[in-house]
């Protein structure tokens, strides 16, 4: 095609852009995804049945916190990402913040628990499928931010599929705290990460495929 | 030589403020500029200078909410303009691509300072004899890495490496002198 053809196209189509576009456009993604994932919760994995009395406590707010801090951060940086001069990446550090916290949390706890209860604390009662749950929930919400950067211009494939990723897996523990009972720093600390950053790592190894434009 | 960065990205807003008549003249105004750039980046034909000025267009189009209206809007122009070439040579396979090498060609700086000073036999000469062989054969005379390697005898991965070398060698070098 010519490129005047091209040109007078395009500009057929010109509708207003609101300020902050990208954000809104993350956000919805996000929301989508977090839908189904906390449907997902309610519904098939059922909701904790003591919700009510362990939003008195403080393993509740101390897990929350965590994975809600490290999901904003996340998505601060999956915006900076998702513009195509995004420069040189600023608050990444922030991203570490949440861990060191609740890893000195995770310290206090381990000196107020006898050693030999250590273990037993360290692996709670779900261990084994904590990871594996926080990644299958991560998922809509990553399919969901996918479909958010259909609008938008990365130009760092792999690392905004990461940050993408990570986003998605913090979002996907946030929505799982609704219903795993466990109450240790340690545990949350050990096995919720790993799950955050399975799917962090799939986004990084799915992001240059499926991010180009 | 760069185009009036403040009146193009008045443009640019004015067009994301639903201006249609904004917009067509800022792409308009971008056709010269992009073509400008790919030909002193890409050893295409004109039919693919073309494409890639189209396909940066619509980009730009398509992603204009991905401008930040507080920032420079070539900065994000020539971002996408990059973007756009790497995918297009990753596709076409005319250059082979070497890992990590576009990021490395397409830092900050690196373009401008070599515009400038750049006199390619010259800096040829400063390396040694295979890695300056190797540079002209890949990206000067257009041989692939298998038929430069099959030309000078060696293995393919030797050429890339002597390539990767040589090209970091004057990076350094143009940067260091820039300075």
């Amino acid at each position: 095609m010519n490129t005047d053809d091209l040109i007078a196209q395009l500009a057929r189509d010109v509708p207003p852009v609101r300020r902050h576009a990208v954000g809104w456009r993350l956000a919805m993604g996000l929301a989508l995804g977090a839908l189904v994932s906390v449907a997902y919760v309610v519904l098939a994995m059922g909701v904790r049945r003591d919700l009510g009395i362990a939003m008195h406590g403080f393993a509740f707010w101390m897990k929350w916190a965590y994975t809600i801090s490290l999901a904003v951060a996340a998505l601060i940086v999956t915006a900076q990402l998702a513009r195509p001069d995004s420069g040189r990446l600023r608050w990444l550090w922030v991203v570490a913040i949440p861990v060191a916290l609740l890893a000195a949390v995770g310290g206090f706890e381990l000196m107020r628990t006898p050693q030999t209860s250590w273990f037993a604390m360290w692996l709670g009662d779900s261990w084994q499928v904590c990871p594996w749950r926080v990644l299958a929930l991560a998922m809509p919400i990553f399919v969901g931010l996918l479909w958010s950067f259909r609008r938008l211009a990365p130009t760092r494939l792999r690392a905004a599929g990461a940050a993408a990723g990570l986003a998605a897996g913090a979002f996907a523990a946030t929505a799982y705290c609704l219903h795993c009972p466990e109450v240790s720093a340690i545990f949350v600390l050990t096995w919720y990460s790993l799950g955050i950053l399975l799917a962090a790592s799939v986004g990084a190894l799915l992001g240059p495929r499926l991010l180009r434009w | 030589m760069r185009a009036d960065e403040t009146a193009l990205r008045d443009l640019m807003i004015g067009g994301l403020d639903g201006n249609a008549a904004d917009h067509a003249a800022l792409l308009r105004q971008l056709v010269p500029l992009l073509r400008g750039f790919y030909r002193r980046r890409a050893r295409g034909g004109e039919d693919d200078i073309e494409d890639l000025v189209q396909e940066t267009l619509i980009a730009v189009h398509t992603r204009r909410a991905t401008y930040d209206r507080d920032r420079a809007f070539t900065a994000w122009l020539f971002a996408i303009a990059r973007y756009k070439m790497v995918d297009h040579f990753r596709r076409v396979r005319r250059l082979q691509p070497i890992d990590g090498l576009e990021a490395v060609l397409v830092a900050e700086g690196f373009e401008d300072a070599a515009d400038a000073r750049m006199d390619v036999e010259d800096l040829l000469e400063t390396l040694p004899a295979k890695q300056a062989r190797m540079i002209r054969a890949t990206r000067i005379d257009g041989l692939s890495v298998a038929e430069a390697a099959a030309a000078d005898g060696i293995g393919e991965s030797d050429v890339k490496v002597s390539v990767h070398r040589g090209l970091k060698a004057l990076m350094a070098r143009i940067q260091g002198g820039g300075r």
